[in-house]
């Protein structure tokens, strides 16, 4: 018997290729060692999962993990974790998303469900509580997200249940695919909804009538409700509850750090026009809370009139207006909410699909692409028709959509003409809205993330806009005031090194990091560790809790040293390096990483030439058989 | 004293039903939770809901071993796990689905308002659930038709 609670216990093993279902118990020194949702799918990746793996061929997994915190009284416990070896880099990749589908599958009595083969067919599955069946789905592939979810609520005849859906994007193995949680949440990034794609795999429909047993209620009971407390007293909880993650647009403008016209520029002259404060006058419905989150920084948003008239969306986030927004230079805000409903309903990644269009468009304006490229279509900066004209045609893989669906790496290499140093991207996948220039850590981070360019591994938000109270909480005196100033390297690489250790801990217990623990910074690892021991029954320990962290994300690096990376792909694109940032508090600033980096495998206890986890690091870890399969002296 | 709802401040985050079940059940079930948020997903609205405490519970009237009583003063309709028989008639007479049955202990359950200090009114972030004095919750209903009113007025004025 699998001894410790909070967890489910179980998983599911699921080989689409056969149809063949297996409930299985979870191991106990598996959980000790990985703890959940992130370390689980790594783990499971690095083991079943080799070098000559193609990313959408049968052998790839698709995991969709959660772990010991997901559907507890934690707020913010609504996280699951979707795992892959990614079809944009080739390497590990993960994408994390709230809502409500992880606590329902815990609720079901799973933590987990593995995913390997393919279907002969179009099939979905429907988990609730012990009835495990896969579904014939041809009448659902092509359909958009809501409409093939609809079919399966009418089929199953009830309408609680929790979906994890793909839409046309996913079917058409876009490499930037992703997968729609109920209610409207995206596990966006690494292109994971390709993966289900590539498995027939149209939906997942969840629906769970058990519980979740705590191992000391009483002192659980009190932690989480403290962090409730905390939560709701926190200096940002009203401006992030009131305009989520799209408050951050017109601070990350005034820094020069909000990426416009491919990168061109860190600030956009008409950020006014797409700021939180015009999207909650104009268009604000109603807040929308994850699973036991007390932020609700989601919204439901609707155009009432105008050319965009009835588009009604969840969750506009900072990245989306980023990426749609000033990246393709478009101040039209209705615009935004119908391309953001679009990719939604496609199942497209908003980031990678906006900034794969703006990329084509500077390509446009250097012209190295001509009409004779693109079927004719003209590539101008703001052109909000075209835009959403080449989300259908990415989604279908149609004309020179089918070029776009391929990501900027690749799409830069079949182009040709210089045309790669305008992909703004690290290891293959798109940068989201930072950029380094404006703030070091964040460069930093870009590349020293495990699965490509990403803000979300290291996530240091501490020097974004300057969090001194907490930068002192969390780090003491002594690294003030550098390690609160976006624009100073001093101390960045160990933030962003806790941040990443950090992360992949809060990634692995299905707590969120956009909530209480980096951006309301209350829970940190005392929390957290006290939270994982009162709910399970370990003996978790703040020391253990940061073992755990790094051992997942060394072994995520590993990953990518068996596919060939070491320090040579640790590398931003060259215009960061070369052009300086034309606006804001950045301007004239330029970033070179590589500098950084010393300092970063030093305190990683890699080696520093080659980037690469040394045999005593990972011995230390309890990670010598990765050391001995990478061949690691 | 009363559960008092306001809809339009629900985000459907089910804070609610976390700890209502975790205050009775000592675990997270939502589905043993006593209230429940319910949801019309296009676009997301939400509307929590439970025992509405009838001062004529039909449960009551379908029990044929006065299992359920209603407390005169404090209006508190309960059921009585000891006497409970598990029939179920209540489930079928609540014309509102607020009583529910469990089928690991064989009895019908349903919202007890927390011995007073209801568990879904003390963790609800945004105020949708509040436990009130009946006279001040009739005074709040009251005031929101008429504000919109007002406000109703002025948007017309402004324009």
């Amino acid at each position: 018997m699998f001894p410790y609670k909070g967890y489910a216990g179980r998983y599911l093993r699921v080989n689409l290729t056969t149809g063949e279902i297996q409930v299985c118990e979870l191991d106990a020194t598996f959980a000790e060692t990985w703890l959940g949702g992130n370390g689980f799918g790594t783990k499971i990746l690095w083991d079943e999962v080799g070098r000559d793996v193609d990313p959408l061929s049968p052998d790839n997994r698709l995991i969709i993990a959660t772990g010991p915190i997901c559907g507890t009284l934690m707020p913010n416990s609504s996280r699951s974790e979707v795992i892959a070896k990614s079809p944009l880099t080739g390497i590990y990749g993960d994408a994390n998303v709230g809502g409500m589908f992880g606590p329902e599958l815990k609720f079901a009595g799973y933590d987990m469900i593995i995913f390997e083969g393919r279907a002969p067919e179009p099939v979905y599955l429907v988990v609730e509580d012990d009835r495990v069946q896969l579904r014939e789905a041809r009448h659902l592939w092509g359909k958009t997200v809501s409409e093939a979810q609809a079919l399966v609520q009418q089929e199953l005849g009830d309408d609680n249940f929790k979906f994890a859906t793909i839409g046309p994007a996913g079917e058409n193995l876009v490499r930037y695919a992703s997968i729609q949680m109920t209610p409207n949440r995206s596990a966006a990034r690494s292109g994971v909804g390709a993966v289900m794609g590539s498995k027939r795999l149209k939906c997942i429909a969840v629906r769970g009538f058990g519980k979740v047993p705590i191992a000391s209620p009483r002192e659980f009971y009190e932690i989480a409700v403290q962090a409730h407390k905390k939560l709701l007293q926190n200096e940002f909880y009203k401006p992030v509850s009131r305009y989520g993650t799209a408050g951050l647009v017109t601070l990350m403008n005034r820094m020069g750090r909000f990426p416009t016209k491919n990168f061109q520029m860190g600030s956009f002259p008409f950020a006014d026009d797409i700021s939180a404060e015009t999207l909650h006058d104009r268009y604000f419905v109603n807040d929308v809370g994850c699973f036991n989150c007390p932020i609700h920084c989601d919204k439901v948003y609707r155009v009432r009139d105008g050319e965009f008239a009835g588009a009604a969306t969840n969750s506009l986030e900072y990245e989306t207006l980023g990426s749609l927004g000033a990246g393709v230079w478009n101040n039209n805000l209705a615009s935004i909410i119908r391309a953001n409903v679009m990719c939604d309903e496609l199942g497209l990644d908003t980031i990678s699909a906006g900034r794969t269009i703006a990329f084509a468009m500077e390509l446009w304006e250097k012209g190295i692409l001509t009409g004779s490229d693109t079927g004719g279509i003209a590539l101008e900066w703001g052109d909000y028709n075209t835009i959403l004209d080449l989300l259908q045609h990415v989604a279908h893989r149609q004309g020179f959509g089918n070029l776009l669906a391929e990501g900027t790496r690749r799409a830069a290499a079949l182009i040709g003409k210089g045309a790669e140093q305008y992909a703004m991207e690290v290891k293959g996948q798109e940068i989201a809205a930072q950029d380094g220039r404006a703030q070091r850590s964040m460069g930093l981070a870009h590349v020293t993330s495990t699965r490509g360019a990403d803000h979300l591994k290291g996530f240091p938000v501490l020097d974004e806009t300057g969090y001194p109270s907490e930068g002192v909480r969390r780090y003491g005196t002594q690294y003030m005031p550098e390690i609160v100033d976006p624009l100073a390297t001093r101390y960045k690489p160990m933030l962003v090194i806790d941040g990443e250790n950090f992360g992949a801990v809060i990634d692995s217990s299905g707590n969120c990091k956009s909530g209480g623990t980096f951006v309301l910074a209350e829970i940190y690892w005392q929390e957290m560790a006290d939270a994982i021991r009162t709910a399970t029954g370990m003996d978790m320990t703040v020391e253990r809790l940061k073992t755990i962290g790094e051992r997942i994300y060394n072994l995520q690096r590993c990953y990518g040293v068996l596919h060939g990376i070491s320090r040579k792909d640790d590398r931003l694109p060259r215009r960061f390096k070369e052009e300086p940032n034309p606006s804001g508090h950045a301007k004239g600033q330029t970033f070179d990483v590589d500098p950084l980096l010393d300092e970063y495998y030093q305190l990683r206890g890699w080696d520093v030439k080659t980037g690469i986890p040394t045999r005593a690091k990972l011995r230390e870890l309890g990670l010598e058989d990765v050391a001995d399969r990478l061949g690691i002296m | 004293m009363q559960l008092y709802i306001d809809s339009t401040k629900c985000t459907g985050c089910r804070i609610c039903e976390v700890f209502c079940s975790f205050k009775h059940e000592s675990a997270i079930q939502p589905a043993k939770s006593r209230i429940t948020v319910l949801t019309d997903t296009e676009p997301s609205r939400f509307i929590p809901f439970t025992c509405v405490q009838c001062a004529r519970p039909a449960c009551a009237e379908a029990c044929p071993v006065d299992a359920i009583t209603r407390d005169a003063e404090s209006g508190l309709v309960s059921v009585n796990a000891n006497e409970c028989i598990g029939c179920r008639m209540c489930v079928q007479a609540c014309p509102f689905g607020a009583m529910a049955y469990d089928r690991d202990r064989g009895v019908a359950y349903k919202c007890d308002l927390c011995d007073g200090d209801p568990e879904c009114a003390r963790m609800c972030p945004t105020g949708a659930i509040q436990f009130l004095r009946e006279e001040i919750t009739i005074a709040r209903r009251r005031k929101e038709g008429p504000t919109r009113l007002k406000r109703a007025a002025h948007l017309i004025e402004g324009e």
